[in-house]
């Protein structure tokens, strides 16, 4: 769902990195307030981490093959924004060493995984969890729904960006962004609810670090 | 260190790679704004775009095939959405043709969007691929800093690209341990995924970990918050002529459009 450069309009591409720069910016503020000058080697690894983790790769139906994107993880593990800053870091990496992502969609493209995507995610495992009693049980299903909600969160707001441009229509953009990534958010929340379920048995102190 | 498809001819020589970095991103940054502010279906202009950003690959001695194989990035996009374009928009029809009940019908219009999309998209990519096999990552990290992005952005940003090679190689380790219990060829699709994400929480504890571990003997060196770099940052004639030569090509190029 990286969105390449051309496929935004000015008008888009303004906007969106108006919001990300704020939202981030935002997020520089709240991380320096807790880690303090640990902020930069903690934060630095984290993205480095979802960096490698994305290599992972795994079978999907058909030959095709997904991976991992981490923004509702990061999110449920350590805050909403942790998790845009991690996501802007790790996009604007993706975007100059592999030109997944163009420059100037960078900020749609971190609104989109970063902002939506972990404010979405945060909030929905929040709540679930909050409905469902607070138990490890409830935790795997908040983690589920919250990681398959932020990657279909994540390509609904891409689809409405593209039809704002004028690059494509709405009966195009949204079913065919939202069905895609309605199946490959399974993958994402089946991975996130087994590293919640890895990180609770080993190290279950990880769980209830401060939430930036 | 195994993997070489980071920063991939970065370390080259030619008179691209001396460059500045600033120069560099900023000469991308402008022919990037003015590819994608240029009308659809403007296609000479297109290809006077392409014939600039050819010129500059060559004299980059950055081998063609490797450019070309890294601008395919944006395929799995085109795929996924614009590929339905030409179906979708209103116009009239070049050619049209029926799937089992489905009277579809390929406009021109939709057509010429899709194309000037795709065009627009991989100039774009071609400007990227070029900026990035010609410049260290961590120069083009100076020049950010350079041109004002928060100093505390840019740390972690290096911070991330340190170790990026050392998660890598811890991640390529574990991958070879997986596919050598025969990962790929059995096993049910939930305990692969379960697998998969055994070795993600295994990896965010142990960077989670790392992290630890480097603050404190960061802070034990006397750490407080700030870098300090040397900066070799140069600007020198060769950038100054580059611009000029850059700057009156695309205001050139934009001149003929207008005026076409």
């Amino acid at each position: 769902m990286h969105i390449p450069d051309g496929f935004l309009s000015t008008a888009t591409v303004a906007t969106t990195y108006v919001i990300s720069a704020g939202g981030v910016g935002n997020a520089v503020r709240l991380a320096n307030k807790n880690l303090g000058e640990k902020q930069v080697p903690m934060m630095g690894i984290l993205a480095a981490f979802i960096f490698a983790a994305q290599m992972l790769n795994f079978p999907v139906a058909g030959g095709t093959s997904g991976h991992f994107l981490g923004a509702a993880l990061v999110s449920i593990l350590l805050g909403p924004w942790a998790a845009v800053l991690i996501m802007a870091v790790v996009l604007t990496g993706q975007c100059f060493i592999f030109q997944d992502g163009g420059v100037l969609a960078l900020g749609a493209n971190i609104f989109n995984m970063g902002i939506i995507g972990g404010f979405g995610s945060y909030y929905i495992y929040k709540w679930l969890n909050y409905l469902f009693g607070d138990s490890n049980r409830s935790k795997l299903i908040s983690g589920f729904a919250a990681a398959w909600a932020s990657v279909l969160l994540a390509s609904i707001a891409c689809a409405i960006e593209l039809v704002v441009s004028g690059t494509s229509p709405l009966s195009v953009a949204l079913p065919a962004m939202a069905g895609v990534h309605a199946i490959i958010g399974i993958g994402e929340g089946l991975i996130t609810v087994a590293v919640v379920s890895l990180v609770t048995a080993t190290r279950s102190d990880l769980l209830k670090l401060q939430k930036i | 260190m195994k993997h070489s498809f980071l920063d991939k001819y970065s370390d080259g020589n030619s008179i691209i790679h001396r460059l500045d970095p600033r120069t560099k991103l900023i000469a991308t940054l402008v022919f990037i704004f003015l590819v994608v502010l240029l009308p659809s279906a403007s296609w000479i202009t297109y290809g006077l775009y392409f014939m600039t950003i050819a010129a500059l690959i060559i004299m980059s001695r950055v081998p063609i095939t490797y450019i070309f194989r890294r601008s395919l990035v944006v395929i799995p996009f085109v795929l996924t959405i614009a590929i339905f374009i030409p179906f979708f928009k209103d116009g009239i029809a070049a050619f049209s043709f029926n799937i089992l009940s489905w009277h579809l019908s390929v406009t021109y219009g939709g057509l010429e969007t899709l194309g000037s999309v795709m065009a627009k998209a991989w100039l774009s990519i071609l400007a990227l691929v070029l900026l990035t096999s010609t410049t260290a990552f961590s120069n083009i990290l100076k020049a950010l800093e350079h041109l004002k992005m928060p100093q505390v952005l840019v740390m972690i940003m290096s911070f991330m690209y340190r170790y990026i090679f050392l998660l890598t190689d811890e991640v390529m380790r574990m991958k070879q341990a997986r596919d050598s219990r025969n990962f790929g060829s059995g096993g049910k699709r939930l305990w692969q995924i379960r697998t998969v994400g055994n070795m993600i929480g295994t990896l965010f504890i142990r960077s989670y970990e790392r992290g630890e571990r480097v603050y404190a003997s960061m802070v034990a060196r006397g750490f407080d918050g700030h870098s300090r770099t040397l900066d070799r940052l140069y600007f020198g004639k060769c950038d100054a002529v580059f611009i000029a030569a850059w700057g009156s090509v695309l205001a050139l190029i934009s001149l003929f459009n207008l005026l076409y």
